[in-house]
């Protein structure tokens, strides 16, 4: 048999075999080390031409869905659901669905680098150098700062631990997805008016009325699977019985779409709408309206709103009836200057209709949420430009395409001495580091993903590797405890993991002692019992019925949402797509997989409404310049007419307009975070929202590569 | 065993119903599908030029004017008709229904290219490889053992994910028994987000698809062509109920 | 460029009776005798003339097809079916409607030589050569098509049945495989046919050549002496022939046309497809029977006493009655469907008229009706020929046009309109059909030279068939019936 395979092949086969089958059985730390056997000494369940399904999480987004990989000779083959997973309960995205074509992406990094910053000029290192590196640089913890994303909570906890026992900074973790729903303002308005740690979960798959100020539920809100599901939930229930959907922004999303009803409101009004309807919902259930919505005036609401006033009454009373309603507190109504309040007055509508732990009301989580605002951000990049950060590791995110152009910070990176990169692509950060120590793909590499979003019980999603690395990488904490040892010294004391793996089996061990879906009597056992199971969770559902008191006797105030000048300035809606935060973009089925609303495929576009194109002369196709009416920053976008949008607004989806990141993602589309303003909101979020922009004619035209037929759909020609 | 392999045969009739009420539109399906069945990616100019090969497709319209306007989803693929009109025109037999699943199935070593199939799909569920498709290495890594990977002059499309039909009714007759409502289920149904696509045996009257074709909602597309499609949608939105 | 002869009235004063003997002598051929070796030798002359300018054209052409044919389907082949411009929903395209031209074009032949022979039309004489050739050239270069079209050309024969390791017949159901006989029969019936009346001239070109030429004509002659056996079953076989071949054309075009009426393609799905495929084949054909007719007559040697102004017309007037039918057929198909009240029908039709690529259709309105309505009733514009030439041109390119309009402007509209799709032909296509052109031509051109165009014995027979008598004092033409 031998014969035919070369040795090279062998080891290869044998190896990959045998990761796949430790990882699987899972007996001990050691055995993860792949040792080498006998072809013919392979377990049965990796049988040649039989595929073998491992469970793992999705890293494509911080929801944290579990997935079940199907390999075959050590190859990954597709991504399915894990069905017993509390997130998901089976169903993948689209993102996660191509998460194969990230592993196997030709252009990924191969292996340790030292790079020109600016330029594509590389060499290759060993991998020793790269940790001698890594440990010079964590000799000066005054002058090392950490900037991970947004998943991967192990590497985060890890990255944590070392800062407080290393006297680093505390690491700063920042995501794109987390910007554009407002993460921390919701977690601020929660804390505040709710009184508890966590963004709570919404369960609107048990609700009557759904109340949506911008959430992308269905897209990328919180956890997208899990609300998909209750939407699902919403529209079958029980005799028959189907919620209704009222959707407010306005620029119609997937989500709006899919709304019973679409109110297109100014952007920015939607506290102000929350105050006012929570005031008719008061009257109409016959309570005296609390303090914080008694003073909304209606008149005024409906003004700025753009609502009319019989409209208003019908929602509000709609809210307030006998119906079990919620509000969802999405995106576009936080991301503004009066985010926070705007928050608070959402929620506390929920109080209203008194749902606070109720079956389709909304509930505390688990866990804490450790989510960075951009005012943390902003704070390093003012570091970086005092010339306070000597190093900058960067980890999990891509902040020279995702932050605000007028943030800085690729200005401020210059000022850093030494820049490493752990990217897996040679993406638009990684081209301006000085070094880049490639982690695992996805399916290569371990983790943990704690669950705070999208589960109705306490849920850690384990992440295992399905296939053997493929190219020279190393998994990013092997390579930081690696480098604490090499350094030596207290914090080498201080940190005693051995490596990885062990930092996880050590991390995981108390969950031996409470009660999850299975027992185990101690950690190896337990331990492969959590890769097999792809995590740990509760039995039952944790959502039970509890009193909560909250106080709405505050007032909130909100300034004037930002305007738009008719037919000069229009505001501007970021709206995330199947691209995420942009690290989607080098995938080709994703690429490929047309935009819901827009059947656009390979490029990013700029909705405008045909009334708004027709006063500005802009026809379908043309490429227009979209200039920021704050800043000097511009960005060309092809035009898209789209009927669902209001005429005083206009949007780009997130996620295009790479110029590294590979053969798929780069020079398509255009990058609006370019254009966004940089200011943030009580909360410390970026306002984005309140971004607004000029748009102009360039002569030039491009016809999008759409799949529905402009002809056929449109009438036009 | 091949008795029951035959009794098995005999009693299957694939098919799908999609409600259309809790399709969100989202195109997990589609992603799910190609990833599924190694489709080739095209790439922008060829897709700008209607030469995608999804084998599912949302179809979207607009409903309304602004405010009111929403757009109207319909995931159309291959519906797999009982009467199917690429059937009698390909001149190889290379499209012609399976005895046993009762599903229309490309041959691909059989179709010499002549696209009448695709002309005479009114649904235009068929997709022809125009070219040879690069899936550059190591991407080609990720493809499925269990599916053709197609070359250049052949037509293709949904195959009601036939890979798996075939591994659940050998899973089933391992166990020695019958398939049970919910063996198999296609990629698509699989990854559907709000478990809009059911996939069963419409031959048994008891199974999930069976009782929702018997909706007052269902309706079948182009029915009045004659065309028998086992794809079954639920009247959805707006027409709920109707 | 050998001109008009001369108009008798002006020359040289006669006496009355004797110009207008003289006028139906230059009038009709059947009246203007010639000896029968001066005609022979009118016929090899211009069959061995080659000029310079000849060969430039055959090698021009040569490398035409060469090139814009060979070339451009190899890389074809070579590279994928997408070069074309086809694409979802549209996926046929130049391709199809160029083969369809081509099987209209191979109409000419039957038309012309079998019907107007069965129906004893005596000024077919002169032309039922060219005639005959047209049918088997176009069907050469049209039988390419259902070759070039295919995404996997090299497995072809599997549409040929004959047993096999597949293990597998052909689908008989399929209209294509019909099509695939059909065509195959009438390239063979039609070869067989135009070979039969050949049979004597080749003898004759034998009897007046030397060298390869005769060895050639000498085989090709099979041996024919002339005995009146001979003739009599010549005579018997074309009559065969000619009866036979009548309905394979009609079913040929019938087949053609049910590639689409039989498919479920709202516009396609007609009954009326059959009979109007046919009338526009033999319009088209037609056509083209008098455009070729002008460049033989202009650029060949001696052509100017065979092709004469009354054979433009009667062709004239054949093209008008078939350009009639044709808008017959078109109104019909056009009619049905609005009292039939398919919405996707209508919307098909309506599209045709106002869509993006509406002038395409009004094309065809204009050359397919307009213009043969609007000049042919004339009978000075008939009687000239290069105005004549420009007609039948516009007829052919009208022509072109419907069946672009039937072909991928119909598919590109169908029920749904969110898959709609606009098709642009590329340079590709484009080159194969001009290639195929180049062929049709390159091959006339060859032939030319090989074979006598003008069925010489068929002339002659009809000119010892056709007198001049004197009643009283004029002088009015007299056939024999020799048959």
């Amino acid at each position: 048999m031998t014969e035919k395979i070369s040795r090279r092949d062998f080891l290869k086969i044998s190896g990959i075999g045998l990761t796949s089958a430790t990882v699987i059985t899972g007996c001990g730390p050691s055995s993860r080390y792949v040792t080498r056997q006998a072809y013919a000494n392979m377990p049965e369940y990796n049988q040649t031409g039989v595929s073998t399904y491992y469970a793992t999480t999705c890293k494509e987004c911080p929801a944290g869905c579990g997935l079940i990989v199907r390999t075959q000779e050590g190859r990954a083959i597709k991504v399915e659901g894990n069905p017993e997973h509390p997130v998901n309960k089976g169903k993948v995205c689209s993102r996660g669905l191509t998460t194969v074509q990230g592993v196997y992406n030709p252009d990924r990094i191969t292996g340790p680098q030292k790079r020109t910053r600016g330029s594509r000029t590389t060499t290759a290192m060993e991998w020793q150098g790269a940790i001698n590196t890594v440990a010079e640089e964590l000799k000066n913890p005054q002058k090392t700062a950490f900037l991970l994303g947004l998943q991967s909570d192990h590497l985060y906890d890890l990255v944590r631990e070392i800062t407080e026992k290393g006297g680093f900074g505390k690491p700063v973790r920042y995501g794109t997805l987390g910007t554009l729903e407002g993460r921390s303002t919701l977690l601020r308005a929660t804390q505040e008016l709710y009184g508890f740690d966590q963004i709570p979960f919404f369960d609107m798959g048990n609700a009557d009325v759904v109340f949506s100020f911008g959430a992308h539920f269905l897209e990328t809100w919180l956890s997208p699977l899990a609300y998909s599901r209750g939407f699902r939930q919403l529209r079958k229930q029980p005799f028959g019985k189907r919620g209704y959907i009222v959707s407010f922004e306005a620029r119609q999303s997937l989500s709006s779409a899919n709304a019973d009803e679409w109110i297109p409101i100014k952007p920015g009004s939607e506290g102000q709408v929350a105050l006012a309807i929570g005031k008719i919902a008061a009257t109409k259930a016959g309570v005296p309206a609390p303090a914080i919505f008694a003073e909304v005036n209606l008149n005024e609401v409906s003004q700025i709103s753009g609502i009319s006033m019989e409209k208003l009454l019908q929602l509000g009373e709609l809210f307030g009836s006998d119906n079990k309603a919620i509000a969802l507190p999405g995106g576009s109504a936080l991301t503004t200057r009066n985010g926070l309040d705007a928050a608070k007055a959402i929620l506390a509508l929920n109080v209203l209709v008194e749902n606070m732990s109720q079956p389709g009301g909304v509930f505390p989580t688990f866990g804490e949420n450790h989510t960075s605002d951009f005012a943390a951000v902003k704070a390093l990049i003012a570091k970086m430009n005092a010339g306070e950060v000597d190093t900058l590791f960067i980890h999990g995110t891509n902040p020279v395409f995702e932050l605000p152009a007028s943030a800085g910070f690729q200005a401020a990176l210059k000022k850093v001495k030494t820049v490493i990169s752990f990217s897996t692509f040679e993406d638009e950060t990684a081209i301006e580091s000085d070094y880049v120590f490639p982690d695992h793909a996805a399916l290569e590499s371990f983790g943990y993903q704690r669950v705070l979003l999208g589960s109705d019980r306490e849920t850690y999603s384990s992440i295992q590797p399905v296939v053997a690395p493929i190219h020279d990488t190393r998994a990013t904490a092997d390579v930081l405890l690696a480098a604490i040892l090499a350094t030596g010294g207290n914090l080498a004391s201080d940190i005693q993991y051995t490596d990885e793996v062990d930092y996880l089996q050590k991390t995981i061990t108390p969950l031996i002692e409470k009660a999850g879906s299975y027992s185990a009597g101690e950690l190896p056992t337990f331990w492969s019992k959590w890769l097999q199971f792809g995590g740990w969770w509760k039995t039952t559902s944790e959502l039970n019925s509890s009193e909560i008191e909250i106080n709405l006797n505050q007032k909130l105030s909100f300034s004037a949402p930002q305007s738009a000048k008719v037919g000069e300035t229009f505001h501007l809606v970021t709206f995330p797509t199947q691209m995420g935060d942009g690290s989607g973009a080098n995938r080709p089925w994703l690429q490929e997989t047309p935009d819901p609303m827009t059947t656009v495929t390979w490029n990013s576009w700029i909705e405008i409404h045909p009334k708004t194109a027709e006063l500005l002369g802009i026809h379908d196709d043309d490429i227009v310049e979209v200039k920021s009416s704050t800043s000097d920053f511009s960005v060309e976008a092809i035009v898209y007419l789209y009927p669902a949008i209001r005429p005083d607004t206009v949007a780009i989806p997130f996620g295009q307009g790479h110029t590294a990141l590979g053969r798929f993602a780069e020079g398509r589309g255009c990058n609006p975070a370019i254009v966004w303003s940089a200011s943030v909101n009580q909360a410390g979020d970026l306002a984005l929202s309140d971004t607004t922009v000029t748009i102009k004619p360039t002569g030039k035209r491009r016809p999008l590569a759409r799949q529905e037929s402009k002809e056929g759909v449109y009438g036009e020609h | 065993m091949t008795e029951l392999l035959a009794k098995e045969a005999h009693d299957e009739k694939w098919g799908m119903v999609i409600d259309l009420d809790i399709c969100s539109g989202c195109q997990a399906c589609v992603t799910a599908c190609s990833m599924e069945n190694n489709i080739p990616f095209v790439g922008e100019d060829e897709m700008a030029y209607g030469r995608g090969m999804q084998w599912m497709r949302i179809r979207r319209y607009w409903e309304g004017e602004y405010p009111e306007v929403t757009p109207d989803y319909q995931p159309m693929l291959c519906q797999q008709c009982g009467s199917a009109p690429c059937e009698p025109v390909c001149p190889v037999f290379a499209t012609l229904h399976s005895e046993v699943e009762k599903i229309n199935l490309q041959v691909y070593n059989r179709c010499i290219g002549t696209r009448y199939c695709a002309n005479n799909c009114p649904y235009h569920a068929r997709t022809f490889n125009w070219f040879d498709y690069e899936i550059p290495a190591p991407m080609n890594s990720y493809l499925n053992p269990d599916v053709t990977v197609r070359r250049r002059g052949v037509m293709e499309k949904c195959t009601f994910c036939v890979q798996r039909i075939v591994k659940g009714r050998q899973q089933a007759s391992a166990e020695g028994r019958e398939i049970e409502d919910g063996d198999i289920t296609p990629a698509c149904a699989q990854a559907c987000p709000t478990d809009a696509i059911t996939f069963g045996n419409l031959s048994d009257p008891e199974s999930r698809v069976s009782k929702m074709v018997r909706s007052d909602r269902a309706y079948k597309e182009l029915e009045n062509l004659g065309t028998e499609p086992r794809v079954t949608y639920l009247k959805g939105g707006k027409s709920y109920g109707g | 460029m050998a001109a008009d002869v001369k108009p008798f009235i002006g020359s040289k004063a006669s006496p009355h009776q004797e110009s207008e003997a003289e006028e139906l002598r230059k009038e009709h051929l059947m009246l203007d005798p010639m000896p029968r070796d001066e005609m022979n030798q009118m016929v090899m002359e211009a069959m061995t003339t080659t000029t310079r300018k000849w060969w430039a054209w055959v090698i021009g052409l040569g490398l035409a097809v060469a090139v814009l044919l060979f070339g451009a389907w190899g890389y074809m082949i070579a590279t994928g079916m997408g070069v074309a411009g086809i694409r979802r929903p549209v996926f046929w395209g130049i391709f199809i409607v160029t083969f369809v031209f081509w099987i209209g074009i191979s109409h000419a032949g039957t038309f012309v030589s079998a019907i107007l022979r069965v129906f004893k039309a005596e000024f077919r004489r002169p032309f039922t050569r060219a005639a005959e050739l047209m049918t088997t050239f176009g069907l050469a270069a049209g039988a390419l098509y259902p070759l070039i079209h295919l995404g996997r050309v090299w497995v072809f024969y599997w549409m040929v049945p004959y047993p096999n390791a597949r293990w597998l017949w052909p689908n008989f159901r399929s209209a294509l495989v019909w099509d695939f006989l059909a065509i195959t029969t009438y390239l063979l019936s039609s070869t067989i046919y135009l070979f039969l009346p050949l049979i004597p001239d080749m003898a004759m070109a034998r009897d007046r050549s030397s060298g390869w030429r005769h060895f050639i004509y000498k085989l090709l002659a099979l041996g024919w002496r002339g005995t009146e056996a001979e003739w009599f079953r010549l005579r018997k076989a074309i009559s065969i022939f000619a009866y036979a071949i009548i309905p394979v054309m009609f079913s040929v075009h019938t087949i053609v046309s049910w590639d689409f009426a039989v498919s479920t393609v709202s516009g396609w799905q007609s009954s009326i497809f059959g009979p109007y495929f046919i009338i526009g084949a033999i319009l088209s054909g037609v056509s083209a029977v008098v455009t070729i007719l002008y460049i033989l007559r202009s650029t060949m040697k001696n052509m100017d006493y065979f092709i004469r102004k009354e054979h433009f017309d009667a062709l004239g007037k054949l093209i008008l009655v078939f350009s009639m039918a044709w808008a017959y057929f078109f109104f019909n198909e056009y009619i049905l469907s609005w009292y039939g009240g398919d919405a996707a029908v209508k919307q098909v039709l309506t599209l045709h008229a106002t869509g993006p690529s509406a002038w395409v259709w009004y094309t065809m309105l204009i050359c397919n009706v307009a213009i043969p309505w609007l000049f042919l009733w004339n009978k000075k514009v008939r009687r000239t020929p290069w105005l004549m030439f420009i007609i039948t041109l516009l007829v052919n390119v009208g022509m072109y046009a419907e069946r672009y309009t039937i072909i991928p402007l119909t598919l590109g509209h169908q029920r749904n309109p969110f898959d709609w799709g606009i098709y642009n032909p590329t340079i590709i296509e484009v080159s194969i059909a001009l290639g195929t052109l180049c062929l049709f031509i390159f091959l006339y051109l060859i032939a030319s030279r090989f074979i006598p165009l003008v069925p010489v014995w068929e002339v002659q027979e009809g000119q010892m068939s056709h007198t001049l008598r004197k009643v009283g004092k004029t002088e009015i033409p007299s056939v024999t019936e020799l048959e």
